[in-house]
């Protein structure tokens, strides 16, 4: 069996804004035998925004929450579409490039610590299906969703770029799958690659929220019950997205939003709470009616 | 074109053909005229230095990165957004948006906190106490690299 301990990398959106995903995962993971190990102290990943600003300060911040994994002699679990991509790209330029290595550790080593290129990243999903496996997910869902129409979101950085993601379109066939052994049905539809808007919040609010209502056309196009995501940003940009869109571009949709940990969550009999159904802005009570319902 | 070239990121406007597969293939060139990636790597090779890096141009890319995968040639629009923004915000062109990210990071440590009423709410589901950072080895790290002085410049 593969190890299945992990540094746990929770970001800065997750506990914020999303505490509802971080539970789910923290109540499933023992149940499928992966082991936690929180990173105290551990710094933003250093997400686009910040990579707008200076490529370095980008590199450094990411390399030292990388270093910590190093030393815990772990690798990454991240939760986060986005710190999945600045750890993962990190990681993949400081290994390949000598000349930016040197620089970024001539800079760790003032707070003591030293980039080695030891570690691996992963995202959940990713962890799931290649450490954890089909077979073992397959055989803890009690309350399967049978029948469940399902609009996977995968969120760009799963799979993009792929000269970091060495096994390209796996991401996505990994999440399919993972969605299918809750006996739901990953429905395919145009836009599925296509990005949510999420990063333009904040920045361009207009432009994130046209973004979104392509994907949203598409979506509804399809026929599904449920949007199920891995991605937080996504998450909040098609869940409260939706309401934004109705107010501002006079368009209604009624698609539930929900994170692939909390649809495993269900599948496996495990109830949410009632804080954590009610952080959902379109509401997801026909979702939690059909777990187990036939 | 040289300046962007030299710059992290951004040496992929040296392979550029002019396509337009970037363009095609970009989600927010389908709602937005004015962001046209091939255009604006039409535009830092012809040397429009202040018409790239001013006002809006540079603030319009999602980073969805689907132009990276797709541009034969290694082009990397996507990638060469992240020499351009570099370069825009040391002439002082940061939206606030990202100030306040940037901000956040170098007092907290992360880009988004939690409110009040999160940490409450953490405690009373059992989550545990806030994830603590360490902001002094955040602040160390990003005065080295004068990202300090360079958000101050932005304010």
């Amino acid at each position: 069996m593969k190890p299945m301990k992990y540094a746990f990398f929770l970001g800065c959106l997750i506990p914020a804004r999303e505490p509802q995903y971080e539970n789910s995962v923290r109540k499933i993971a023992p149940e499928l035998g992966m082991e936690l190990v929180e990173m105290e102290g551990a710094n933003c990943c250093a997400p686009f925004s910040i990579q707008s600003l200076d490529y370095v300060s980008w590199l450094a911040l990411a390399a030292r929450n990388l270093c910590m994994a190093e030393q815990m002699n772990l690798n990454i679990l991240a939760l986060c579409n986005d710190c999945y991509e600045s750890l993962l790209a990190t990681n993949t330029i400081l290994k390949e490039n000598h000349e930016v290595r040197d620089k970024v550790n001539e800079i760790l080593a003032d707070v003591g610590l030293e980039f080695k290129g030891k570690t691996d990243v992963k995202i959940f999903s990713d962890a799931l299906y290649e450490d954890v496996g089909i077979k073992r997910v397959k055989d803890a869902v009690k309350k399967p969703f049978n029948g469940l129409r399902v609009a996977v979101q995968p969120g760009c950085h799963l799979t993009k770029p792929k000269r970091i993601h060495f096994k390209q379109q796996m991401g996505v066939i990994a999440l399919d799958e993972l969605v299918n052994a809750t006996g739901a049905v990953s429905v395919p539809y145009e836009r599925k690659d296509a990005c949510c808007g999420g990063p333009l919040r904040g920045i361009n609010d207009e432009v994130a929220l046209r973004v979104a209502k392509q994907k949203l056309d598409s979506i509804r196009a399809a026929g599904v019950d449920c949007i199920v995501t891995v991605c937080p940003f996504c998450f909040l940009e098609l869940d409260m997205g939706q309401l934004e869109i109705r107010r501002h571009l006079k368009e209604e949709y009624d698609l539930p939003v929900l994170n692939f940990a909390d649809l495993l969550r269900m599948a496996m009999g495990m109830k949410l709470e009632n804080w954590e159904i009610k952080a959902h802005r379109i509401p997801i009570t026909k979702i939690l009616n059909m777990a187990g319902a036939k | 074109m040289h300046q962007v070239a030299n710059t992290p990121r951004g040496r992929g406007v040296l392979a550029c053909i002019q396509c337009g597969r970037c363009t095609n293939s970009c989600p927010v060139a389908r709602v937005v005229q004015e962001h046209n990636p091939r255009k604006l790597m039409e535009m830092i090779i012809l040397g429009l230095r202040s018409d790239v890096l001013s006002e809006q141009l540079p603030w319009y890319c999602l980073s969805c990165f689907t132009c990276l995968d797709r541009c034969p040639q290694g082009g990397d629009v996507g990638e060469t957004i992240f020499a351009i923004r570099n370069l825009a915000v040391r002439q002082g062109n940061i939206p606030e948006g990202i100030l306040a990210q940037a901000k956040n990071l170098f007092e907290n440590g992360r880009v988004v906190t939690p409110s009040r009423m999160a940490l409450v709410q953490r405690e009373k589901y059992g989550l545990g106490r806030e994830p603590v950072v360490d902001v002094e080895i955040v602040q160390k790290i990003l005065r080295r690299t004068s990202f300090d002085r360079l958000i101050n410049k932005g304010s």
